[in-house]
């Protein structure tokens, strides 16, 4: 029982960790690009934070806790900006 | 997005509001200075026709067409006039062209282009101050319908100009081999 609850409020301990998504993205020349694709993701509810970074070509999306976005929903919020998603990577 | 530009030719001030991905309405106002000024303004629809989103670069293709009315000394007539811009940026270079079409009743039928290229000598990122050297080099040509708006202005000038960027606005100014200002500003909100 004790290793039923313990191994239960793990669970709900990880899942409750906010997500970390980041995008590769191509297109990315200047500071009006940077603001364009941070301006749609913050319309985003399940959005906390955005970070753009023009040298490495990453879009950085931190997940608020308990919520989600998928990859359809990030590459959509990135192609409607005017760019083009070539990778996604998750982590918590 | 809020535009002006100024040089010897024209003044104009811009709005500009993304309504789709692809598509941009405007308000756009421009004072004509080739000769006697006269002032043009109305709606303008601004398209993206393609763009190429490349691993360090993007491409872009727009075209930009409006329709309104030019005051000239008191009178109110149409106008109509219609652009493509092509543009291609990296991290590093820049190139452009943009030509216009423009035909007041009356006043004026004019074609003038612009082809730009530029480099940036360092490498910035969003919260440096981006620096861009460029060479501009515009064409007017333009054939007067009435005789009030005869230009003494160069058909052809070549302006080198400085570019600065810093996140939300950018700004760039320089003097043309004929010794003539120009300056230009963009705001993005």
């Amino acid at each position: 029982m004790r290793t039923m609850l313990i191994a239960a409020f793990s669970l709900i301990a990880v899942s409750a960790q906010a997500e970390t998504i980041v995008a590769n993205v191509n297109g990315m020349v200047c500071a009006m690009c940077v603001t364009g694709i941070e301006k749609s993701f913050r319309k985003q509810a399940a959005v906390d934070a955005v970070k753009v970074d023009l040298a490495t070509k990453k879009v950085t999306v931190q997940v608020k806790s308990g919520q989600s976005m998928d990859d359809a929903l990030v590459t959509k919020t990135i192609v409607n900006a005017g760019y083009a998603v070539t990778g996604i990577v998750r982590s918590r | 997005m809020l535009m002006q530009e100024n040089d010897a030719s024209q003044r104009t001030v811009g709005v500009d509001y993304t309504i789709a991905p692809n598509m941009a309405v405007a308000f756009h106002a421009q004072e004509h200075t080739r000769g006697s000024p006269f002032v043009m303004l109305g709606p303008q629809l601004n398209l993206l026709l393609k763009r190429w989103n490349m691993e360090d670069g993007q491409g872009n293709i727009f075209t930009m067409t409006g329709a309104g009315a030019t005051l000239d000394r008191g009178d109110m007539r149409p106008a109509v006039w219609t652009g493509v811009l092509a543009d291609y940026e990296t991290r590093r270079i820049f190139l452009s062209y943009e030509g216009r079409l423009m035909y007041a009743k009356g006043v004026e039928k004019s074609a003038w282009q612009r082809a730009r290229a530029g480099v940036a000598p360092y490498l910035g990122n969003y919260e440096d101050i981006n620096t861009w050297l460029m060479v501009q080099v515009d064409r007017y040509d333009e054939k007067h319908l009435s005789g009030h708006h005869v230009s003494s202005l160069p058909k052809t000038d070549v302006t080198p100009l400085v570019r600065l960027m810093y996140k939300t606005f950018l700004m760039e100014g320089g003097v043309s081999v004929h010794g003539k200002f120009m300056f230009n500003w963009i705001m993005q909100f």
